[in-house]
């Protein structure tokens, strides 16, 4: 099966640094996919390789099944995290003029500029220079020149870096109207509520390496899930659900009203509803039901300092091994 | 194709739609123009200087004014050789020892020229100096008509240039001014000193000056004749030299063009580097359709310049063209039909083209590596020592254009593009021009090769000036550490 995107057993190194160590992932057709990693993570090299832009040391990139070429990239839009425009154009010559270098005729992407800019409240700035626009609208004269010519996948480097709140609701927007229209979207962030609106996938990279690809379900789950809940009159559910196949855990407070809270951890396949159901069937009083579900910042912090806790490791081992041999 | 023509017509119509363009376009011509004037114009618009001369018998005030004066016959007469030379025709020879029986019966230039023949066009230089009678005997006294203190003359505020105080007991002069740079008067009294001395001398031979002088115009001048091509031997005339002063001309206007549109290639690079244009354009065109779109774009910049610059020339020429003398028409005539000899012609082209893609791309590379003009101007530094050293020898192409350094130097291919352009006229071999032509295309290639390199180290690896200095250092000390890039 074709793919939108897929990088091999990527590699890439300066000089002695890896920036990019042995990443394979697939962005499949229609989807919306994270690539999240702390910052320096290898996210823009990584990009940057499946674009063609750079190429790999080791390993493979493909566009659409094919090596990222001229003739495939005109079906994807790239928003760079480094981003810029000519100051001396206007937002519509700038949109044309990508979207002409993207294949499209001078006619249609004059039409589809004026549309764009009128669409997103700029059709009174069309003409003037670039230079004179505010720092927001420019950057939404350069994501409009990302989607000028209706890419098939559309990759978004940091899209939402340097965008106010409002604006980065409207991205937001942008980019489920462009997963709508039938784009497959891949972008990087590293501010996780954006990957969990808008994500079905995630890639999470660490120090080069892949740390996590999978779902967002997949992703809450590696953490383990848990349920509180609150019982009265001295209820022990510590002894009345184990053998319905659950944990609980007395917390230390109690609630001013003699309320007693639990915390029920939830193994794989387990939720948080039916841990309810067995302390109510073991006769529990219940007073509290409060699910407890993994964030995704928690799941980042853990597999990405788990990764970065390992290649400290590795480079304090290599550091002894070499000293050594020394 | 369509990509590079994108991008040249981008880069093309941002260029020309910025002031910086038009500026460049409107003044160059003209400060060229006043360069190449001023000297002439400067001359011609001086204001007459008034000088006095304090000399008890009045003969050296005399042998002064006579001095002075001959300046402006000699011009003259030069000017009546030159119609007799180049406008045959039309002219009476007999006007030359008219004009001087007159000058020598003491009539004036203008007079003698009147006598000479009626109507003759010839251009009168103005007086530069002008006697006026002492205001003060002492140089205390002229002191402060000298400063411009005190004026001379009843109308309008004149000052004294100089005055000049003959001592009667020695004969020296004392030449007294507050100027000490303009030393024409100086040089004519100099003149008039030595007159006066080979006058006593020839008197005490028993000779009359006068007679002296009269031989010496009479003595035989010297033709000069030039053998052609075929082995015909014909008078030397102005269009001789031009296909030397075209070489100068055209090597010239290449070595300004280039200097004038590479900086475009520059700061154009520079602004993509410091806007982050570059992944967006990197996704949208191959490296090679950017670096051919950037460059088409600044040469036909080039041709856009030129073309301006020659139109205006030849509608000035043309608005001129009715009060422009016989032998500056002849001379632009000469000039053209220089340029269009295919041995000069195509070679010219070559060398202009390949020469601007040299630098365009050793620009084009710079401008990748630098986030700024000030970051540029450490790399452009070496460059721009280079541009500058064939200007120091397009003056010896006109004095000596066949000198063995500037046919060394010219085997140096940055400096081909201009010393091959300079040569063309000696006639240079078929097989040399091609060896010339054949080095320069091949250190293009090169340069096109390695601008390609450094451009994408500095537009895809963020390389930068600090990399240049680390490869520098790497290559002083002899390492091969690899860099990021």
């Amino acid at each position: 099966m074709v793919h939108p995107l897929e990088l091999e057993r990527a590699t890439k190194r300066f000089g002695g640094f890896t920036a990019v160590n042995g990443l394979s992932m697939t962005v499949s057709e229609g989807s919306i996919v994270g690539f999240l990693g702390p910052n320096g993570a290898g996210k823009s090299t990584s990009l940057r390789m499946a674009l063609g832009v750079m190429a790999p040391d080791d390993g493979e990139a493909r566009l659409f099944g094919k090596p990222p070429r001229l003739e495939t990239l005109r079906r994807v839009g790239f928003l760079p995290e480094e981003r810029g425009l000519y100051k001396k154009m206007s937002p519509r010559a700038t949109i044309a003029y990508f979207a002409r270098l993207k294949g499209m005729s001078a006619k249609a992407a004059f039409t589809r500029a004026d549309e764009l800019l009128e669409r997103a409240g700029l059709g009174g700035f069309a003409r003037a220079k670039i230079s004179k626009l505010s720092k927001g609208m420019a950057q939404k004269v350069q994501i409009l020149s990302t989607l000028a010519h209706e890419p098939d996948l559309l990759i978004l480097d940091e899209p939402f870096s340097g965008l106010d709140p409002v604006n980065q609701a409207a991205l937001e927007e942008l980019i489920v109207e462009q997963h709508k229209r039938g784009a497959t979207i891949l972008f990087s962030t590293h501010v996780m509520e954006h990957a969990e609106r808008l994500c079905s996938s995630i890639v999470m990279v660490a120090r080069g390496r892949k740390v996590f690809d999978g779902t967002l379900e997949e992703a809450y789950g590696v953490l383990g899930q848990a349920a509180r809940l609150a019982v009265t009159g001295g209820f022990d559910l510590g002894a009345a659900l184990p053998p319905a196949g659950f944990v609980a855990t007395r917390e230390e407070t109690v609630d001013s009203d003699g309320q007693q809270w639990w915390r029920v951890t939830l193994s794989q396949g387990q939720d948080a509803q039916q841990a309810l159901r067995a302390a109510i069937e073991a006769g529990a009083p219940i007073a509290g039901f409060l699910p407890e579900l993994a964030r995704l910042r928690e799941v980042f912090v853990s597999l990405v300092g788990d990764a970065e806790a390992e290649d400290l490791r590795r480079t304090l081992e290599q550091g002894r091994t070499e000293k050594n041999h020394a | 194709m369509r990509n590079i023509y994108l991008i040249a017509r981008r880069d093309y119509l941002g260029y020309v739609t910025s002031w910086g363009f038009w500026l460049g376009l409107l003044l160059t011509p003209l400060i060229l123009a006043a360069f190449i004037l001023a000297p002439s114009l400067i001359e011609n618009n001086q204001p007459v200087r008034y000088y006095t001369v304090i000399d008890s018998n009045g003969a050296f005030a005399s042998q002064l004014a006579d001095r002075l004066e001959s300046r402006r016959e000699s011009d003259v007469e030069r000017q009546l050789f030159q119609l007799a030379v180049e406008a045959p025709e039309g002219f009476d020879p007999q006007s030359i020892p008219r004009f001087r029986e007159a000058i020598a019966a003491g009539a004036d230039v203008e007079t003698a020229l009147e006598q000479a023949k009626p109507g003759l066009v010839v251009s009168v230089p103005e007086r530069s100096y002008q006697f006026i009678p002492p205001p003060a005997q002492t140089e205390a006294g002229l002191a402060p008509y000298l400063l411009g203190n005190e004026s001379i003359g009843e109308t309008g505020a004149r000052r004294l240039f100089a005055a000049l105080i003959v001592n009667p007991d020695t004969g020296e002069v004392t030449y007294l001014s507050d100027d000490v740079v303009n030393d024409g008067l100086k040089s004519a009294a100099r003149w008039a000193i030595e007159d006066e001395v080979r006058a006593k001398v020839l008197g005490a031979a028993g000779l009359d000056p006068a007679d002296v002088q009269a031989a010496v115009d009479a003595a035989p001048r010297i033709i000069e004749r030039k053998v052609g091509e075929g082995g015909e031997v014909r008078q030397v005339t102005m269009a001789d030299q031009a296909p030397y002063i075209a070489a100068v001309a055209i090597a010239f206007l290449l070595w300004f063009l280039i200097f004038s549109v590479v900086n475009y290639l520059l700061s154009g690079t520079i602004e993509e580097r410091s806007n982050k244009i570059f992944d967006t354009l990197l996704t949208s065109a191959k490296l090679t359709q950017l670096l051919t779109g950037k460059l088409a774009a600044v040469f036909v910049l080039s041709l856009t310049l030129m073309s301006f610059w020659v139109v205006g020339g030849v509608l000035v020429a043309q608005v001129a063209g009715g009060g422009m003398p016989a032998s500056a028409a002849q001379f632009l005539s000469a000039f053209g039909n220089v340029l269009i000899q295919p041995g000069i012609l195509i070679p010219t082209l070559l060398s202009f083209v390949l020469g601007y893609l040299m630098f365009g791309a050793i620009f084009l590379a710079l401008g990748s590596l630098c986030e700024s003009v000030q970051e540029a101007q450490t790399l452009m530094s070496p460059l721009l020592i280079i541009l500058m050293v064939p200007l120091l020898f397009f003056s010896m192409a006109i004095t000596d254009p066949k000198s063995p350094i500037l046919a060394g130097l010219s085997w140096f291919p940055l400096f081909t593009p201009f010393l091959l352009i300079l040569r063309l006229p000696n006639g240079l071999p078929l097989p040399e021009v091609a060896g010339l032509i054949g080095a320069m295309a091949l250190t293009t290639v090169i340069i096109l090769w390695a601008a390609m390199r450094v451009y994408r180290a500095g537009a895809v690896h963020g390389a930068g000036v600090d990399s240049v200095g680390r490869w520098f250092k790497g290559l002083v000390g002899g390492g091969s550490r690899k860099g990021s890039g």
